[in-house]
């Protein structure tokens, strides 16, 4: 799983790191935290304040959160296709 | 129950199979990161509880039939329960396999699924009898479970010794929210100090990031690289009586019984401890890794479905490490329901029925389906799509909202000191079930060491 040290590999710039079993770049995970973490505030706070409005809105905005960072953020994997025929 | 009730079961549980076939897939979410938050947010928006509860099992067996898909497909474990299959898989995938590999483990599910329903309502039921004398020792019995759990980790020692200051770390914060009036006294912040332990590994290391030190330090990585095999197509509609073999349907179905009568059991440990004892003698390696698969892949689900309904039903407190960690929002997610008030006392035996079937079929007819016959698709699309960035901070996000609404600015502080806290225990071997354990008994532990 964590073989990415082969000589392909080692040309390309290496800054991922490993955050729970998958590479994240630092600068772009600061980002989606940020992005996220405003969506999700922005919409408990925006909402009407009368129960459970403020939470619908809340995890509405994380998912918007969500959405924007997928957007801008590329997942740090590459995919190959292996041709075999068996 | 009426009709309007019926379809909004429905349609939570669609939404739930969707949203947890994508996260399913996504390498490296953990079930109780994943699930808790969410299930938490429906909770406390006050929806109806047979209307969560189809929410959640549809969940759990669409994610657990998600997440055998990136194993097949790339050897990259889903999620925690899915790593043991990982080595198995990846022998298939050796011998060109890796659609086979799908469509064993998804039926194993099925199967796994089929089985754990019936004898989970039928344990539960039995159980019953029991139950208010379990229910009164609840607090010294979660110390025990602290206990128990500490004993089955590699550093024992460690852990049993982990467990007061930790406590007292909970408690102590408590008492500070109390002390300046930001939660009326008496009150237990839980929601956001179960989040935070939940998050703690990702929280440790994001301090970690702080440090120079440690962040020059750290190993870096290019791009993983995932290789994948997707040009075969499954043709008709896939059924899961054919596509396992009698053996491997015999295996599946026992193995699935026993996971749910060991419901109070670690389900990676069983699982790992039942996949290799009945696929030992094989010595074909695929019909060996066959069988593991398909048989660790329905354990793995009947243990979810039990570790959730057996104690729902029978006991209403979280006695399972399924209950305690991802179903925990069912028992206790204050103000809505807590230990003496949640789903075990507000729904029937007829709710629970109808709940968990909406949910497990609902959950097996579009996951099922979609899986076996497009994985290879679904797999290239949330690899080259969906950034492990997106995911970590949409957790981030909902662990935030629900950190302020427990108890304010000031408790975003706490979560962040429960959550380093969390990830250094949890970095040393010590999981999620002692710290869980002993966020339940904090109250109880700390009681009996005061006098």
């Amino acid at each position: 799983m964590e073989k990415s040290s082969n000589s392909k590999l080692e040309e390309k710039e290496q800054n991922n790191i490993e955050v729970w079993e998958d590479l994240v770049s630092i600068k772009d995970l600061v980002l989606a935290l940020f992005i996220c973490s405003f969506t999700t505030l922005a919409g408990y706070f925006i909402a009407p304040n009368e129960p459970p409005k403020p939470l619908f809105f809340g995890l509405i905005g994380a998912l918007i959160g969500f959405g924007i960072c997928s957007y801008f953020i590329k997942p740090k994997r590459t995919i190959q296709h292996d041709e075999r025929e068996e | 129950m009426d009709a309007v009730l019926i379809i909004q079961m429905i349609m939570a549980a669609v939404l739930a199979a969707v949203i947890y076939s994508i996260i399913g897939i996504a390498p490296g979410t953990d079930e109780t990161a994943v699930l808790a938050p969410v299930t938490l947010v429906l909770v406390l928006t006050g929806m109806e509880p047979v209307v969560i509860l189809s929410f959640f099992i549809s969940g759990i067996v669409a994610k657990k039939l998600a997440d055998s898909v990136p194993v097949a497909v790339a050897g990259i474990p889903g999620g925690v329960m899915s790593t043991p299959m990982v080595e198995h898989a990846l022998v298939l995938k050796k011998h060109g396999l890796p659609d086979i590999s799908i469509q064993k483990m998804a039926s194993g599910s099925v199967i796994g699924t089929l089985i754990a329903v019936p004898v989970s309502l039928v344990l539960a039921n039995a159980l019953i009898p029991f139950s208010d004398m379990i229910k009164d020792y609840a607090n010294p019995l979660f110390f025990f479970g602290a206990v128990f759990l500490a004993l089955m980790t590699k550093n024992k020692i460690l852990a049993l010794v982990s467990i007061i200051p930790f406590a007292l770390l909970i408690q102590g914060l408590r008492h500070l929210y109390w002390g300046v009036g930001v939660v009326p006294e008496g009150t237990n912040v839980f929601i956001s100090f179960f989040l935070g332990i939940t998050i703690g590994p990702v929280i440790l290391t994001l301090f970690e990031l702080l440090n120079k030190e440690k962040r020059t330090a750290l190993q870096r990585y290019g791009k993983k690289n995932i290789t994948f095999n997707n040009k075969k197509r499954f043709k008709g509609i896939p059924n899961p009586f054919k596509i396992l073999t009698k053996k491997e349907i015999g295996t599946t179905s026992l193995a699935s019984l026993i996971g749910s009568f060991t419901f109070i059991m670690s389900p990676v440990g069983i699982t790992i401890f039942l996949g290799e004892l009945f696929s030992s003698r094989i010595k074909d390696p695929v019909k060996k890794a066959s069988r593991a698969i398909s048989s660790m892949d329905g354990l793995t689900n009947a243990a979810y479905i039990s570790g959730t309904l057996i104690p729902l039903i029978a006991l209403g407190i979280p006695l399972s490490p399924m209950a305690i960690g991802p179903a925990n929002a069912l028992f206790n997610a204050p103000p809505v329901f807590t230990l003496e008030h949640n789903m075990h006392h507000i729904l029937s035996s007829a709710d629970f029925v109808v709940a968990t079937l909406i949910g497990s079929i609902v959950a097996l007819v579009i996951t099922y389906f979609i899986i076996v016959k497009f994985s290879g698709q679904i797999c290239a699309f949330i690899f080259t799509k969906i950034p492990h960035e997106a995911m970590l901070g949409l957790f981030f996000g909902l662990v935030l909202l629900l950190a302020f609404m427990d108890a304010g600015w000031i408790n975003i502080g706490g979560v962040l000191l429960i959550g380093l806290v969390a990830g250094v225990l949890h970095r040393w071997g010590i999981n999620y079930g002692v710290q869980f354990m002993v966020l339940y008994s904090a109250p109880w532990i700390i009681a009996k060491i005061v006098g």
